[in-house]
Parts: structure tokens; sequence; C-alpha cells
């Protein structure tokens, strides 16, 4: 057994394609990455919060004299502290407004209710400890069925009777909004015209995006000079910044907020938290930093969950295979606050992407929002805005159609694909897909892993009354958002920036609005740079995450950087490249026209062997420039692309059960993937392992449960289960490349893909394996107990 | 109460809590690289190594339970200036994104391969079950260790892979 | 997390003495297992910290206790709702008090409790067996120490 290492060394020009090694990764591998809790500031305090353990009930006092009392404890706040700041309620992401700490009453458990600022982490914890808060119980509406009956309790005073939110019109106190998109009338009627209609409800159960660095701040005012900075383990640094501003009225430009390195954010990342508020408030009020990070029960219970969509579908279709219509209710649970990270027009995110890679004519989505007593989120855990729901759900339709026709999956999906001659594609729910070949990439996958063979194969075992599964899925996705016309949060346009500056030497410093966690934009900026201008990646420099200097963006989260700043990049490079190209004319003494961009050099067109690099124009630009042109050698690009980008892929997997047990064992997984032109194929490779490594937890073993009083089930990780080395199945991955038509490399994104694709092949092949048992369908999480009581019921022996 | 604790080769007093984790100790002594991810022992990326051999979670002991033991975190792995193999191996087959997991995963597999000097795939899988990390998949980090364990058997002198 | 528990205690004291300790703020006090401390408001309210130990859970809860003794019925009941770590009880325990005979008195427990928090979840696979054992020794003790009072 030999690994060798065929990954490049980050040296030279390493342009698109180049698989060079991460220029992020020394500082890591030594232990001197810069993560938020390893910064400690002079006269730091530390700040601990008083959590609820009710889901729902009265706060009838709170007393903080005892914690008072504890040495080094310097002061507690509670709502009503918050409150003299204005801070008691905070607005959210989706229109809606959220307590900061408890006011009143609590309305999930783990709620937060009281913060407590000491010298010390232990002092605080302590503290935090002896704040006595005395309760009354209230009634708790955990299923979101329940909601909305006439005899449910209101769990939203502060609205009760307010029957207009800010997505329309509110039909009960724990309604939130109602969302459709489609015809009605006419997906009815091509429903009921269909030969063949089926119909099922599944659901994509509440799941937590669980970095492994908790989400933490330092507030850090600076009296004398009236700034605060702000260290936060932030994925969207700039517009957590203009928040700030607008909720506590400081100035844009007194405030500075530093995302440090972050050890993952998958979409957790992205909110505002009480916390954050409270360390902020505590710096502002006590006149030194406060620090505050999450213990993991306090990541796993209060901040942004994720998914919680509770779906209907129905899917026509004609005798042969081909869909004509599908319709779809779902149910979407909340938790008791409208904190959904979603752009402002699409409460249900971009969900209705619903229709997936086929070609249907006529559809129609609809989706409610309720309260309950859960924390509030719906945040887009490795997801482009609840797109996860609808590709499982499509995906797992499809599957759900083809066992009711009789026929093969893959078979159906060729037969519904929208063609590529077909783009770009007008949805059915109204998007317009840039461009996928998915017939191509299905075929890739089917052929890698022999997918003939192994219906055989299948056919063998079953025979011997062995259980073998095999699952498909075809997904597209839609990331990068987005067109500034469609999207924006908080009404801050969703375009993204790029910062390039040349220095003399020919080294260059890059910046961009998005804040990277582990996606390798140090490698990927410098790749597209390096490409775009010539220059050396080791002589790039990117940097990210420090408002002050960066331009603006909103942030990495829905796979939108190298959609958006990635654009921004290189389009930045190559307005920079226009006014060297001068400067080269200049060099060279020919006219700006007779200068060609070739082998990333300018050379004079029909005159070999005379040209001059990148390094030496740059040079020039500061020591040498022709007449009337500016000095330097930089810009600033603000991209705001025409439309989304539609990654797509197919998925193939292999399982097989264990009658006995109830154990799947996943035996094969092929991901063949099409996020358009790859810039760096080792990351995009190490995005995709990684990615589908969470799709497999959420199809297996991640799920955030509550019993029947709210009771979180999940508030660790011995209870919130992350797969390991040991159950994580070996990933084969491959790629077609499509790329987009509008995006300025043809860059698509693929940060999600294997995460929002993956979970319906794992749950395809389950149910695949169980079928012929009278098996439709199992939600996930599918655990060895579920399989095993379908086993049972299905009178399979267990030996 | 003061302990001493030799950590990566260097004496250091700390002056802890009873209550004091090992991992707190160390961070708060300025080793910064041994992170914390959960509060139940379950994530591993506070793995340190203990007496040269034995990988121990640092937030299941307390500083004072390390008195006069050897640790080694993450800084003491480099020697130098020269990475050690398993910091080399990592870098070149991307076994790391976020990189929050890597310091605990590079401990672990240094004290598996103080073991197992030439561990088969699912030997490391094994190896390093109590190490979780939410970005690679894992798949990386196998072939990461796999490369080390390679350069650790080379005869000293010879470069590995590239 | 809800929890329901039941059970008798033969009692070697009469039904006079019987009523006389559970009135008794502080005599109940003393047989709450591992108490650190009580405070006594008034002769039917008490706040009480109780060492508690369910799984990894462990530490003190404070409980708001409440004596409601109803002679007319032959039933004592008490209220206990507290809780600390991050947890909360809420109990409502009741006793039948029923005299044998001149020295032995029957008293027929029931106790539902709902367990939130760390305590219910993380603590959640062996707080059953705890709570039982806590409850059965709550009585255990009033019997032990009434026979002698």
């Amino acid at each position: 057994m030999s690994v060798e290492s065929t990954n490049l060394e980050p040296k030279g020009i390493q342009g698109l394609g180049k698989a060079i090694k991460r220029k992020e990764d020394p500082r890591f591998i030594v232990g001197k990455g810069g993560y938020l809790d390893d910064i400690n500031l002079p006269g730091m305090l530390h700040m601990a919060l008083v959590h609820s353990p009710y889901a729902h009930a009265r706060i009838l006092s709170i007393d903080t004299s005892e914690a008072l009392k504890i040495p080094g404890v310097k002061a507690v706040i509670t709502s009503r502290e918050l409150a003299g700041a204005s801070l008691a309620w905070v607005p959210t992401l989706a229109g809606d407004k959220q307590m900061v700490l408890a006011d009143g009453k609590v309305l999930y458990q783990y709620q937060e209710v009281a913060a407590v600022f000491a010298e010390t982490r232990q002092a605080a914890a302590d503290g935090a400890a002896a704040v006595q808060v005395d309760y009354l119980p209230l009634e708790v509406v955990v299923d979101p069925f329940k909601a909305t009956d006439p005899s449910a309790p209101v769990l939203r005073e502060d609205i009760q009777g307010k029957m207009t939110g800010a997505h329309g019109p509110r039909r009960h106190d724990n309604h939130i909004w109602t969302w459709d998109v489609g015809s009605k009338d006419e997906t009815d009627k091509a429903l009921a015209q269909s030969e063949v209609r089926i119909k099922q409800h599944m659901v994509y159960p509440r799941s937590h995006p669980a970095p492994l660095e908790p989400c933490g701040c330092i507030g850090d005012m600076n009296k004398a000079t009236g700034r605060l900075t702000v260290y936060m383990t932030s994925q969207a640094p700039h517009a957590i910044r203009t928040v700030l501003s607008l909720v506590t009225g400081i100035p844009e430009n007194n405030i500075r907020v530093i995302s440090p390195d972050i050890g993952g954010g998958f979409g957790n990342k992205v909110p505002v938290y009480p916390g954050y508020v409270c360390a902020i408030v505590g710096s502002i009020v006590l006149g030194a930093p406060v620090k505050w990070v999450e213990t993991r029960t306090e990541n796993l219970t209060t901040t942004g969950f994720a998914r919680d969509y509770h779906m209907d579908i129905e899917i026509g279709a004609t005798r042969d295979g081909r869909v004509t219509a599908m319709k779809v209710y779902t149910l979407a649970d909340h938790g008791a606050f409208d904190a959904a990270a979603d752009p402002s027009k699409y409460p249900a995110g971009l969900f209705s992407i619903c229709t997936g890679s086929y070609d249907f004519q006529k559809a129609y989505a609809e989706v409610e929002a309720v309260y309950t007593n859960k924390a509030p989120g719906g945040v887009a855990y490795r997801c482009s805005f609840r797109v996860t729901e609808a590709s499982y759900l499509i995906e797992r339709s499809m599957d759900a159609l083809a066992l009711e026709l009789k026929m093969d999956p893959a078979e159906l999906r060729l037969k519904n694909f929208i063609q590529p001659q077909q783009f770009p594609y007008p949805s059915a729910l109204g998007w317009t897909y840039d461009s996928g070949d998915y017939e191509k990439t299905l075929k890739v996958a089917l052929d890698r892993i022999g997918y003939s063979e192994l219906r055989k194969e299948q056919a063998e075992k079953r025979a011997r009354g062995e259980l073998m599964g095999i699952g498909i899925s075809t997904f597209t996705e839609i990331v990068g958002a987005g067109p500034s016309k469609d999207f924006d949060i908080l009404g801050l346009k969703m375009f993204d920036g790029a910062e390039i500056r040349i220095h003399p030497s020919g080294s260059a410093i890059v910046r961009a609005g998005t804040r990277h966690q582990g996606q390798g934009h140090e490698t990927t900026w410098a790749q597209i740079v390096s490409e775009e201008l010539g220059l050396d990646v080791d002589k790039i420099i990117v940097e990210e995450g420090d408002t002050d200097t960066a331009p603006y963006g909103l942030g990495t989260y829905a796979s939108r950087s190298t959609p958006t700043a990635g654009g921004a990049m290189v389009l930045g490079a190559r307005r920079i490249r226009e006014k060297a190209r001068k400067i080269a004319a200049h060099l060279l003494e020919v006219g700006e026209g007779d200068i060609e961009w070739a082998d990333k050099k300018f050379a004079v067109r029909g005159v070999p062997g005379k040209s001059v690099t990148m390094n030496e124009v740059a040079f020039a630009a500061y020591t040498n420039l022709p007449p009337d042109l500016e000095p330097g050698l930089e810009t600033t690009y603000y991209y705001d692309p025409p439309n989304l980008t539609f990654p797509h892929g197919a998925y193939i997997c292999v399982v097989e059960i264990d009658q006995g047990t109830g154990e799947v064992r996943v035996q094969r997984f092929v991901a063949i993937d099409d996020c358009g032109t790859i810039i760096n194929p080792m990351i995009v490779e190490g995005q995709v392992h990684g990615g589908l490594t969470e799709g497999f937890a959420i199809a297996f073993m991640q799920e955030i449960a509550f019993d029947n009083q709210g009771n979180h089930l999940a508030s660790n990780f011995t209870d919130y289960l992350l797969p390991t080395s040991l159950e994580t199945p070996r990933w084969e991955t491959g790629h077609t490349v499509t790329p987009s038509p509008h995006h300025p490399i043809g860059a698509k994104g693929v940060g999600e893909s294997p995460t929002v694709g993956s979970p319906a092949a794992f749950v395809n092949a389950v149910v695949d394996a169980l079928a012929h048992l009278g098996v439709r369908h199992i939600d996930m999480p599918i655990t060895r107990e579920k399989v095993w009581k379908v086993l049972r019921q299905a009178g399979v022996d267990s030996f | 109460m003061e302990i001493t604790l030799l950590i990566n080769g260097a004496e250091k007093k700390l002056n802890v809590e009873p209550r004091t984790l090992l991992v707190h100790a160390i961070r708060d002594a300025g080793l910064t690289g041994t992170h914390i991810g959960c509060d139940s022992s379950s994530c591993g990326v506070c793995t340190v190594v203990l007496d040269g051999k034995t990988a121990v979670k640092s937030c299941t002991m307390f500083a004072v339970q390390a008195e006069g033991h050897a640790i080694t975190t993450i800084e003491g792995m480099a020697n130098g200036g020269k990475l050690h193999p398993l910091q080399q191996a990592f870098y070149d087959q991307h076994g790391l994104q976020c990189g929050y997991c890597t310091p605990g995963m590079i401990m672990s597999a240094h004290a598996l391969l103080q073991h197992n000097p030439s561990p088969s795939e699912d030997e490391i899988r094994f190896g390093l079950s109590g190490n979780l990390c939410r970005c690679t998949g894992y798949q990386n980090i196998v072939k990461a260790v796999q490369q080390a364990a390679q350069m650790l058997q080379q005869p000293v002198g010879t470069a590995a892979d590239d | 997390m809800k929890l329901e528990y039941n059970g008798q205690e033969k009692v070697q004291a009469s039904l006079e003495t019987v009523w006389g300790f559970i009135q008794d703020p502080n005599k109940v006090a003393s047989c709450l297992p591992d108490l650190k401390s009580v405070d006594i408001k008034d002769d039917k309210n008490m706040v009480a910290t109780v060492g508690v130990a369910v799984g990894p859970v462990r530490g003190s809860f404070r409980f708001n206790i409440e004596l409601d003794p109803r002679p007319e019925e032959n039933k004592m009941l008490v209220r206990i709702r507290g809780g600390g770590l991050g947890s909360a009880v809420d109990l409502i325990a009741s006793a039948n008090i029923n005299g044998q005979d001149n020295q032995t008195t029957l008293l027929d427990w029931n106790g539902v409790a709902s367990v939130s928090g760390p305590a219910a979840t993380v603590g959640g696979r062996v707080l059953d067996a705890q709570a039982k054992k806590l409850i059965e020794t709550v009585f255990a003790n009033m019997g032990k120490k009434m026979g002698q009072a």
C-alpha cells in the first residue's frame, strides 16, 4: 500500500484546474490557527448565560443577589436591563423579532434568561448557576400540527391578535405565514387528468449544523475612541456590522467586526444570537472586553437549527412514466421566533426548486410556518435556503413514482430530465436554470458503479433472502444568491465584493466580502488571480473577515462564495489587466492594440519573444508609467450576478441491511458532481467528501428531537450523534463539467451539493432494499431501531 | 494550587484551581492549538499525548492529575521548523479544512502510530474514531495517516513522497 | 419527562404522632436525603437545598416545598417546585394516612413528578431509577423518624 500525494505545491503560477495544496494549511497543522477562543484581550471579562429548564413558562421572579456575591462576578443583566438600552428584543432576518433575554416568559427550553459577567470563565459559570429564577410552567406546544389548534396556547403574546405579519396574513396566533407559488388550479387539473398519481408524506427532521467550534464573540468597546470592535464567529461579518449599527445606533464606521479563523460554520454562524448581543452590551456597560464562548449544549439547544419541514407531495404521471404535475404542501416548524435565514422575499427560501431536474409542466407549492416551543432558527445547514428539503422531496418522490410504475428509477429519471437544449430552462415554479446535462452525469454514475450488474446482484441476493438496495439521487441545486433584483437580506442586496492590490514588486493582497470556514478561499481566490493576472500564487495573500479592510459583501453560506465573490475576483482581475495592458504597451513601446494576453504574459502580437510579465508591469505601475495614467495597480469590484447557478449531480448508493439488527451498511457510494468549471479539484473533492458525510449523518444519525414537554433530547454529542471515521462510508467521487454560461469563469459552487443531494440517495437505497416487503417510505434518521421495527412488522425473521 | 507540567519538553509552573481541566490549563498557558469542542469528551479536538505514547482527551483530566507528566501538544510536533511527518501528510493529502479538529486528530494519529507503525485502513479508522471531523469525511485524514506511516518507516535521511 | 411512583409505608407510630410530624416543616425537611440546608418560611412553606446526582448531572437542587395537610380527608399533599443545574422539577406527592391501631399508621403514598432540563435529558437514562429511589427514601426516612418520635 503506497500513498502518494499528487497534489501540487502552491508555488508559481497556478491557475484554474490545478490541485494545489492549500495556502491556509501551514498555520493550522502546527496549531497556530487563530480561532475566536484563542483571542485574549487585556482586562477581558467572561460571560455565562442562565437558561430556562422549561419549554414554556412565565417568569415570576429573577433573583440575582446570590450570583452577585460570588467573588469575581461583576454584573448580571436580564431583559429589564436590556430594555433600558432598547435591546430587549431585536429584529430577526425573517422580519420577526426575538427576545434577547427572556422577557416575561420563556418560549423554549434552554432559552437565555440572564447573562452573568465575571473576571474568570469559572466565576461566570458559578454566577450563572447561582441566579434563582422562579417559573410558572405553561402548556407546551411541541407538535407543529397542533400549533394552530383552536385550543392551543398563544405562544407569542407580544403579537397576540396582530393578524398580519411580515409575510402576509396570519390565521392563528401561532401561525407565522403561508407562502405559495405556482398555479394551484392548473396543477389540480393536470393531476386530475394524470393516469397515475402518487402521494407521499415525508419529514425532513430538525437537525443542527454543529460545527466543531461553537459560536462565540468578544465585544470590545473602547470608551476613549467610541469604537466598538467585535470579534465574532461570523460567516457574514459585513452584514453583522450593518445590523449592529442599526440596532445599537452606533455609527457603522465606529464598528469593526473581525471574524477570525472559523472552525466550521455550515450555516450555524450566519445569524445574530442573544449571546453576541449580551456580550456587546456587557462591554458597552462595563467598559471592558467581554468574551462569550458557547458550551456545546448551548450550541445545540439555542443556536440556529435547520430543516423541520413536514411535507406532503402529490405527483401525476402518464402510465409510461412521464411526469405531468406536482403539488406540495409543507408545514414548517420555525420554533418560537421566525429567525429563518432566508432572503427577504423568500420566507420559504428556494424551496420552489422542488421540481428538481425534471420537466414538470405544472407545479404548485405551499408552505405554512408555525410557532412552537422550540428554539428559533431555520438556518441553511450546508444548504442554499431550503434547497435541501426540496431536493430530498423530489428525489424521494421520483423513487416512489418508479415503484408505483414498476419502472427502474434510473430509467424514470432519464425519461424526465430537462434536456441540454432546453437551457436556459424556465421551471414551472419560476426559476431559470442556467445549464445542465443531467443525462450525461447520471450515465457516468451508472457506468462507474456498474448499475446493471448491481441490479442482477440485488435480484440474486433477494432470492436468497438477503436485503440489498440501490438508491439514486439526480439532484439540481440552486445557489449563488444572488441577483440583487431578487435577493436581499434585511434590504442588503446579495452581491459580493473583491479587492485586489498588486504591490510594486509583484506580490499582491486580495480581499473579499466572503468569509471562509474551511472552504479554502485563501487558495482558490489566489488561483483565480493567478489565472487572470499571471501572478505566483505564493505571492498572493488572501484576507477575509475584517470589515475595516475587506470590501462589503454578504458572506459565505448557500454555496454563494464562488458564484458571487469568485465572479468579483475574476472581473476585478480583468479590470486590472486592462490597465496593465496600457502599461505593457508603454513598456514594449507599441500601441495598446498590438498587445495580446497570452501564456499569462503581455506579448506583442506577431513578434515572438517580445513580452512583459505582470511582475514587470506591476513595478512599472509605481515607477514608470505612461503619461496621463493613474499610478498604482489595484481595484475593488462588486459583482452582482445576473442569475443564480444550478449545479447538479448524480449520486448512487448501495446498501445492505442486516435483518437481525436493522443495521444499514453503505457498501458503495458514487457521487458524480457537476459544479461547472473547477478551480481546485483537490478542494472540490474535499468539499464533496465532507458534504456526503453530513448527508450520511442526517440520513442515519443526526436529529434534534423533543419529548412532549419540550425537553431537548439532543443537547450534547452523546445524544446528537455525529459520524466518526468508523461508520463513515468510503466515497467514490467524479465530475462532469457543464459551465455556467453567465459566470465569468463558468463556475457554479459545490460546497453544499453533496449534503443536498445525498440524503435521498441513502433513503432511496434503504427503501429499495425493503420495497419487496411492502415498505414505501421511512423517515430520516433511519436508525437501526426504526429498520428493526419495520422488519419485524414486515414479518422478517431475525435470523 | 501550583503544579508543574512538562509540556513539549519545557517545564511549566501553573497556578490552577483543583477543578481546572487539563485542556484549560494548557490553553491558559498560551498553547491554543489544543481546542475545545464539546463538554462531554465526545469530539477529541482537545487530544494531547501523555508521556509520549498515550492519547488523552485533555478535557477528561484535571490539570492536577497531570502533575509530573510529560504532555505533547500540536505545538510540540514540529522539530526545529521541520514539520512532523503527520503534519506534512495532512498538508499533502488535504486532510483538513476548517482546521479545528486537526491538532487533536494529529495527536491521536501520533499515539496510534506509536503503537502500530503500519496500521491498515480499518485500524486507522478505529484508532481515530474518538476524534470527530465535520469537514473532511475522514477519507483524506486516513490517507494522511497512511502517508505519515510510510514516511516514518523510511530510513532517516531519505525524503518521503515529495 | 413525567414520572409516577407509589408505595406504602407502615409506620410504627400513632395517627396523632404522624400528623404532628408531617405538619412540622423542620421534621419533614429532615427526611430529605442529602439535605444541605433548609430555610423555613412559615408553618407550610420552606426552601430546601438538597444534593442531587442523576448520572452526570451532579450538584445542588433548590426546592420550594409547600405542605398542604388535609386532615379531614386523611390526606397530606406536598408540592415541590424547583431545581438546579439548569434543570427543573415539579413534584406533587400525596399520602393517604390511615391509623391501623394505636401504634401503627399506614401511609399510602403517590408521587407525580415532571422533570425538565439536563436532569431529564442527559440523566434521562438513569433518572427513573434515581427518582424512585429518592422518593422511596423520603418516605422510608419518614417512617423511621416517626417511629422514633
